[in-house]
C-alpha cells in the first residue's frame, strides 16, 4: 500500500468519522486483475478496501449526478476529475458546498490494454514506481517504462493538478504542455478531406452502440439521451453506418464546451475507438474562438450555455464578427 | 478420428476448404482479434492471450438485421431470410461454441423458430480450438463448460506446439480433415495431459450446486443494490456476452425496414413503458435481472446455466465489475449476512 | 444442433384492413378498431387458435408494433376487435386509421384464459378502465348460447373513472336486461343520471361480495386497481389458484424470444399474459 493511498484513507476516515460527508467516492481493490473499481464508502470499516494507484481508470465525477444535490459527497479527484466536477457544478448538477474534494495530483492512468498488448499475456500482479511498472505474468516478469503505457489522454494531459480541491494530498506536479492536444488535432486537420472522412468512418463503424462512452462520461447525464427518443427519432438504432456516424457526431457536439479531455470514454470503449479526436477538436475550437476551456472554475458558464450582448454574430446572415 | 495438423499447413488447409466453404477465422483488427472471412493472404491470430472481443453469436445473430422490408408501392412485404451458406467457423473457443448451442434453445427449438438463425446454422461447421492456457478472466470450468469442452463443436483442436491434434466430432468434420495424418498414441496422450492441465489451471470461482435457489431466496434483498453501485448501465457485458440474446424490433421508416437489433436489459429504456412506469427503475433491478437471468431463469427454461464462463464481461466492464465475485457474494448473502445476524 | 433448417418468419405480420373505427370514450383517448382479414387462410388459422385473453401485435410499418388485447369473441364475425388507448407513437398512429386502411397483425399470442379449467364454475369478471377489453371478449364468448351452458353464474363488475370513459356502452346497457348474468358498473365519483355503483372497484367488489364457492375471479385493470382488488378477493375467501389476472409489460417480439417481458423465468407474452395469483406468488416481484 503506497503512501498516497494511506493519506487518502486517513482523510476519508476523518470525513466519515466527523460526519462531514454522507459518502466518500474513491476506488476499491480489484476483483478482476488490473481493474480497481469505483467505490462508495459509507462506513469506516469498509475503508480497508480503499486503494489508489495508476490503474484507477474511471472518472469518478461521473457518479456525482446519481446523488441528490443535498447529499454531502467526499470525492477523490485528480486533475481532469476536478474539472469535470467544476463543469457539473456550473450546470447545477450538484451544490459545491456539499462537495468535499480530496485532491490528488495525477501522474496518469495506465492503459491496461497497452500493457496486455506489450506483454501478450495476462498480468497477475502489478507494482509501480515513479517511472516503471513491474508486472508478474504467468510466464515471466516484465519491467516497463510507465510513460509509454499511460492512456493516450494522460500522455497529453495539461492539468494534472486538481484546481479546486478542498485538500491536496500529494505534491503538486508541473503542468503539461498544451501543445500536445493541439498538435494532435492539427495533425488530423492537416489530412485531406477524404483522409479525414475515411478515418472517421473507420473509427465509427466498429462501434457496437453499447454507449459505454456515454455512461462513463461525467457530462453525459441526460435522463433520456437523444438516441432513445422516438418522437422524433434522431438516429437509427442499429449498427448501420448512418446511425453510428450520427451517434458519434452528435455526442461530440453535445460535449462542446463541456468535455475536459479526461479520456474516460476511450478507456470504456470495448472496440478501442479513439473518439477524443472529435471532442479535442471541438475543445480546441472553443479555446480559439471563445478562449474557453471546460471546468477551469465552477462559476464560468460555457459559451454555448450563455448569452451576452457582445456575443459574436459572424454566423448570422449579414452579421459581423 | 484424431489427426495431426502441422501449424505450417493450416493456411493451405483452410484455402482448400475455401473451394466449398466460406471460411471464417480469427484475424487481427487493430489491437485485437475478430472473426473475419479467411483469404489465402490472411494472417490468423490463434494465439491471442484471450478470446475475440466481439462474440461469435454475431455470425448467427447479427447485431443489426433487417427482418422485414415493406415495399410501400405494392404494399407487400419482402422476404429477407438469408439463404443457408456453407461456412466453416475455424478457431472458435469451446465457451463460444457451447453458447451457440444455448442460443439454439431460444431460436431453434419449440414454437416460432427463427428462420434467420436457422438459415445461418444450417450449413455452418464449428471447428474449435481448445484453450491450453486459459486467461485470468476465464471461468468456464465453473460454468458447466471447460477449455476443451465439446458441446456444439464439429471438431476440436489441441495445440501441441508445432502441430494441432484434431479430434473430428462429426461426419462433416471427418470429411474436412480426412486427408491428414492420423495422430499416434503418444500425441493423443500429450493432448490429454495438456487438456487436463488446462482444466486444472482454472480455479473454481463459485459453487453451482444450490446456487439458483440461493439467488431466488435473496431476490428482494439489498445485496443487489450493493453489487450494482458502480455499474454504469452501458451495454458492454450484454453485447459482448455470447449467450445474451435480448433484442429490439424497430421500424426504420426512412428505409421501409423493420430491424432487429441487439438490446440490453442494462438500459433504463429496456423495460420503460409508455405510461412512464418502469418495472426496473434503478440499476439495482437491472443488474439483478441480468444476473438472475443467467444464473437462475436459464435453469428454469432449459435446465442449463445461461453463462459459459468466457469472461468477456469481466475483462471489458469499464468499472471492473467481476461477475464471478458478484455471483459469489449474492450466493453467499443468505448464509454469510442474513443468517449470521 | 437444430435438425430442421427452415421455418416461417414469426416476425411477419398478416395483412389486415380496418373495417370499422369508432371512439369509445368521450375524451377520445380510447378508440376501437375492428379489423378484417385480407386472406381467408389467415382468418381460418387465427380463429382456430384464438382464445379470449390472448393479444395480438398490431403492426404499422414505419411506426412499429403495439401489443393489444383482443376484445371480441370468435362467434361475433369475421373480424377482430381491439380497443386502443392513445399513449405513444404507435397507438397515436393506430388512432389515425380509418376504415379501409391497411395494417399488419401478428397473433393470436399468449395463453389466454384457461377456459377448459373453468368449465362448470361461476365466473366473477372484474375489470377497470381500458383493461376491460379482454374481459369483454371473455364475456362475449361466455354469453353465446353454445358456450353459456359450460359455465355457472356470470358476474361482471366494470369500473371506469367516469361514465364517458366506459367502453362498449351500448352493448353493456343490454346486459342489464339479460337473465343469464349480473352486471355491475361503477364510476369513481357521482354523476347525474348514473344509476349504478359509485366507488373504486376494490370497494365495489367488497360490497357485492361475490361468493368464492366453485368460482373463479378474473381481474384486469390498472396496476393500482389490481393491487387492491386481489387482496379484496382473498379476504372474500377466493384461493390464489382461483384468482386470475392479465399482466402487461413492454413487449417487442410477443413470442418469448426477445427476452424483454419476463417476470422471473416467465415471459408475459408466452407463458401469460394470464396468470393465477398462485403462479404470481411464485414469481419474483419484477413488475
Amino acid at each position: 500500500m503506497n503512501e498516497l493511498e494511506q493519506k487518502i484513507r486517513s482523510e476519508a476516515e476523518r470525513l466519515l468519522k466527523e460526519n462531514l460527508v454522507d459518502v466518500v467516492i474513491a476506488f476499491r481493490k480489484e476483483d478482476a486483475p488490473l481493474r480497481p473499481q469505483p467505490a462508495f464508502f459509507t462506513s469506516i470499516d469498509d475503508l480497508e478496501n480503499l486503494v489508489y494507484n495508476s490503474l484507477c481508470a474511471n472518472n469518478l465525477a461521473n457518479y456525482l449526478t446519481r446523488y441528490p444535490r443535498e447529499t454531502r459527497i467526499g470525492m477523490l479527484v485528480r486533475g481532469c476529475e476536478n474539472r469535470s466536477v467544476n463543469a457539473l457544478v456550473v450546470e447545477k448538477q450538484h451544490a459545491r458546498e456539499n462537495l468535499y474534494l480530496l485532491g490528488v495530483p495525477c501522474t496518469g492512468i495506465i492503459d491496461w490494454r497497452k500493457v496486455i498488448a506489450v506483454t501478450g499475456e495476462d498480468i497477475l500482479e502489478f507494482e509501480e514506481s515513479d517511472s516503471t511498472l513491474t508486472l508478474r505474468a504467468r510466464h515471466q516478469s516484465y519491467t516497463l517504462p510507465r510513460a509509454e503505457l499511460l492512456h493516450s489522454s494522460c500522455q497529453r494531459c495539461v492539468h494534472p493538478n486538481p484546481l479546486s480541491a478542498d485538500i491536496l494530498l500529494g505534491e503538486a506536479l508541473p503542468e503539461g504542455d498544451p501543445k500536445l492536444i493541439r498538435e494532435r488535432v492539427e495533425t488530423f486537420e492537416a489530412l485531406t478531406r477524404s483522409e479525414r472522412v475515411a478515418y472517421f468512418k473507420q473509427e465509427a463503424e466498429r462501434c457496437i452502440r453499447c454507449y459505454a462512452c456515454r455512461e462513463a462520461c461525467p457530462m453525459c447525464y441526460c435522463e433520456e439521451c437523444f438516441v432513445d427518443h422516438n418522437t422524433p427519432r434522431w438516429t437509427e438504432s442499429g449498427t448501420t453506418p448512418a446511425g453510428t456516424h450520427a451517434w458519434h457526431i452528435i455526442r461530440a457536439f453535445h460535449q462542446t464546451g463541456r468535455c475536459t479531455s479526461c479520456g474516460a470514454c476511450e478507456r470504456a470503449c470495448p472496440m478501442d475507438i479513439q473518439m477524443t479526436y472529435l471532442t479535442d477538436k471541438l475543445g480546441k475550437d472553443m479555446w480559439d474562438i471563445y478562449q474557453f476551456a471546460a471546468g477551469m472554475d465552477d462559476k464560468t458558464q460555457p459559451p454555448f450555455a450563455s448569452f451576452t450582448m457582445d456575443d459574436k454574430k459572424h454566423f448570422q446572415a449579414g452579421g459581423t464578427q | 478420428m484424431k489427426y495431426i495438423l502441422p501449424k505450417n499447413d493450416l493456411n493451405a488447409l483452410l484455402t482448400a476448404w475455401s473451394a466449398e466453404y466460406a471460411v471464417i477465422a480469427p484475424q487481427k483488427t487493430g489491437a485485437y482479434a475478430e472473426f473475419l472471412p479467411f483469404t489465402p493472404q490472411s494472417e490468423l491470430r490463434l494465439q491471442e492471450p484471450h478470446n475475440t472481443r466481439y462474440p461469435v453469436k454475431a455470425l448467427f445473430f447479427p447485431q443489426s438485421e433487417a427482418i422485414l422490408k415493406y415495399n410501400r408501392n405494392v404494399g407487400q412485404l419482402e422476404n429477407l431470410e438469408p439463404e443457408p451458406q456453407k461456412r466453416v467457423i475455424f478457431g472458435i473457443r469451446p465457451c463460444d461454441a457451447k453458447a451457440v448451442t444455448l442460443l439454439d434453445t431460444v431460436f431453434a427449438e419449440g414454437d416460432n423458430q427463427d428462420p434467420f438463425w436457422l438459415a445461418r446454422r444450417a450449413e455452418t461447421l464449428l471447428i474449435g480450438l481448445g484453450c491450453h492456457e486459459p486467461c485470468a478472466t476465464c471461468f468456464c470450468t465453473s460454468a458447466e463448460s471447460g477449455p476443451f469442452h465439446r458441446d456444439g463443436l464439429d471438431a476440436l483442436l489441441t495445440d501441441l506446439g508445432e502441430v494441432y491434434l484434431v479430434a473430428a466430432l462429426s461426419e462433416r468434420a471427418e470429411l474436412l480433415f480426412s486427408g491428414l495424418t492420423p495422430a499416434d498414441a503418444a500425441q493423443q496422450e500429450s493432448a490429454l495431459l495438456l487438456q487436463a492441465a488446462a482444466e486444472k489451471s482454472l480455479p473454481k470461482v463459485f459453487e453451482l450446486d444450490g446456487l439458483k435457489e440461493k439467488l431466488d431466496r435473496v431476490f428482494d434483498k439489498e445485496i443487489w443494490a450493493e453489487l450494482a453501485q458502480s455499474c454504469l448501465g452501458c451495454g458492454i457485458c450484454t453485447f459482448l456476452c455470447p449467450t445474451c440474446f435480448c433484442f429490439d424490433l424497430v421500424d426504420e421508416a426512412q428505409r421501409d425496414t423493420r430491424v432487429r437489433n441487439w438490446d440490453t436489459c442494462m438500459y433504463r429504456v429496456y423495460s420503460l413503458e409508455a405510461s412512464a412506469h418502469n418495472p426496473r427503475p434503478t440499476r439495482k433491478e437491472r443488474t439483478r435481472q441480468r444476473l438472475m437471468h443467467k444464473y437462475s431463469y436459464w435453469w428454469e427454461h432449459v435446465g442449463k446455466l445461461g453463462c459459459t464462463g468466457c469472461g468477456r464481461c469481466v475483462r471489458y466492464c469499464p468499472v471492473g465489475l467481476d461477475i464471478r465475485a458478484m455471483i459469489r457474494k449474492a450466493g453467499a448473502y443468505e448464509s454469510e449476512v442474513l443468517h449470521a445476524n | 444442433m437444430p435438425t430442421n433448417f427452415s421455418a416461417p418468419n414469426p416476425y411477419q405480420p398478416i395483412p389486415m384492413r380496418v373495417l370499422r373505427a369508432y371512439y369509445e370514450s368521450n375524451d377520445r383517448t380510447l378508440k376501437t378498431l375492428e379489423l378484417s382479414f385480407e386472406n381467408q387462410v389467415d382468418r381460418v388459422a387465427f380463429f382456430k387458435k384464438f382464445n379470449p385473453g390472448q393479444f395480438c401485435q398490431l403492426s404499422l410499418f414505419g411506426k412499429g408494433e403495439s401489443p393489444l388485447g383482443v376484445a371480441s369473441a370468435a362467434w361475433e364475425g369475421d373480424f377482430v376487435r381491439f380497443t386502443i388507448q392513445r399513449m405513444g407513437s404507435v397507438t397515436k398512429a393506430l388512432h389515425g386509421l380509418k376504415p379501409g386502411d391497411p395494417l399488419g397483425m401478428r397473433g393470436p399470442l399468449g395463453n389466454g384464459f384457461p377456459l377448459a379449467d373453468w368449465k362448470g364454475k361461476n365466473l366473477v369478471i372484474i375489470g377497470g378502465g381500458c383493461a376491460f377489453s379482454t374481459l369483454y371478449a371473455l364475456t362475449k364468448h361466455v354469453q353465446h348460447p353454445q358456450n353459456r351452458p359450460e359455465f355457472g353464474q356470470l358476474t361482471v363488475i366494470y369500473g371506469a373513472r367516469s361514465s364517458g370513459l366506459c367502453m362498449y356502452k351500448h352493448d353493456i346497457q343490454s346486459w342489464y336486461q339479460r337473465d343469464d348474468m349480473e352486471i355491475h358498473q361503477a364510476i369513481d365519483v357521482p354523476e347525474e343520471s348514473w344509476d349504478h355503483h359509485v366507488g373504486y372497484v376494490p370497494d365495489v367488489v367488497k360490497q357485492i361480495a361475490p361468493s368464492p364457492d366453485n368460482a373463479v375471479a378474473i381481474v384486469c385493470g390498472p396496476p393500482i386497481m389490481t393491487k387492491f382488488t386481489l387482496p379484496a378477493l382473498v379476504s372474500l375467501g377466493f384461493p390464489p389458484e382461483a384468482i386470475f389476472t392479465s399482466l402487461e409489460k413492454r413487449m417487442k417480439c410477443g413470442l418469448g424470444k426477445c427476452g424483454r417481458c419476463n417476470i422471473g423465468s416467465k415471459y408475459i407474452c408466452k407463458d401469460g399474459p394470464v396468470f393465477s395469483l398462485a403462479e404470481l406468488n411464485a414469481l419474483p416481484a419484477d413488475i
